[in-house]
């Protein structure tokens, strides 16, 4: 490990007990620069206080030792390795692949695009006339029609409104001798609705 | 807390897209719309029946005429209230006026004239992309019948 160089004011060398406390446990562990060390090991030597701190982290370090030691040979690693191992090459289900798709679909940020997206497909349904009024998409129009007024001049006319195909029909009944091509059936110009 | 932050989000972006619709709907209201004419010559001198024709079969039948042919068809942008001219065979016209829209239909009003005498007035309301016929005026020993269409752009 790298020596560590702390930003502590040495000088008049480790003369303080409580600065050399702080960087006891660092002196210990050997992570010091050399000068900040011969410091630290020079006020320890000659401070009873201090060495006694040293001796209390020195049995600390050593009983920690000890019990990880003895607590890491019990832990059985070998059959918790195979378990993963084992779910790792293990093929899932298809109904677990579908419970992990529901679940994500409907977890909460998918959820909350999926309304949106709801919205927008059912406006673009509804609103699909104003942006292609002339797309017919397959669907029949709707020849419904209201008659508001009619005037033919005297003449006579027929309104006919044929339900089963929505067919309006407005007729004018003409004289035949208004017509410039000639006719030689009068009779064309009535229908038989 | 994050659930929370991802739904508002969602109601956001929701009213945004609600407001361009409505404004999108809104502005439809100044578009001019598109008239659309079709002039079909109905005689009982033939059988046949034109295969352009055949979207709007089942109307035309309702005339009980034997053929059906098209002679013309024609297509204007119209302002409202503003006016468009059709020529119609046998020196007829026909102007189409888009008065209103209210509830997806278009009220049109319409004027049928021969040279310069009228033969007809009618104002129809039409559901949007719908037809309706006007017919009667002889022609080539048959009946002219007028479809005619229209939709807001």
């Amino acid at each position: 490990m790298p020596a560590k160089n702390f930003k502590i004011n040495l000088a008049p060398f480790m003369s303080n007990c409580e600065t050399t406390r702080e960087i006891l446990g660092a002196w210990l562990d050997g992570e010091l620069v050399p000068a900040q060390a011969e410091a630290c090991r020079l006020h320890v030597d000659a401070c009873a206080a201090c060495r006694e701190e040293r001796h209390k982290l020195e049995r600390l370090h050593s009983t920690m030792q000890t019990v990880l030691s003895s607590s890491a040979s019990k832990v059985q690693f070998d059959p918790f390795w195979q378990g993963v191992q084992q779910r790792i090459a293990q093929q899932s289900k298809w109904y677990d692949e579908l419970g992990d798709w529901i679940r994500g679909i409907f977890t909460a940020p998918r959820l909350a695009w999926a309304v949106p997206a709801v919205i927008v497909i059912v406006l673009a349904g509804l609103s699909i006339d104003s942006f292609l009024p002339n797309a017919k998409l397959g669907m029949q129009p709707d020849n419904l029609a209201t008659v508001e007024s009619i005037d033919a001049y005297g003449r006579n006319v027929a309104l006919l409104h044929e339900g089963e195909t929505n067919t309006t029909v407005i007729w004018l009944y003409q004289p035949q001798e208004s017509e410039n091509d000639s006719s030689t059936e009068p009779s064309e110009s009535k229908p038989s609705f | 807390m994050t659930r929370l932050r991802n739904l508002l989000k969602a109601s956001l972006l929701s009213s945004l897209l609600l407001l361009a619709v409505s404004a999108e709907g809104a502005e439809n209201g100044s578009k001019p719309v598109q008239v659309k004419i079709g002039t079909i010559l109905a005689s009982n001198e033939s059988d046949e029946f034109d295969a352009r024709l055949k979207p709007m079969e089942r109307q035309l039948k309702v005339m009980k005429y034997r053929s059906y042919r098209l002679l013309k068809e024609d297509s204007q942008s119209v302002p409202w209230n503003d006016n468009a001219t059709f020529d119609i065979p046998g020196g007829r016209s026909l102007a189409v006026s888009p008065q209103d829209s209210k509830d997806k239909q278009i009220a049109l009003k319409v004027r049928l004239t021969e040279g310069t005498k009228p033969l007809l007035d009618t104002t129809v309301r039409l559901q949007g992309r719908g037809y309706f016929l006007l017919g009667g005026p002889p022609h080539e020993g048959g009946a002219l019948v007028i479809s005619i269409s229209a939709s807001a752009q």
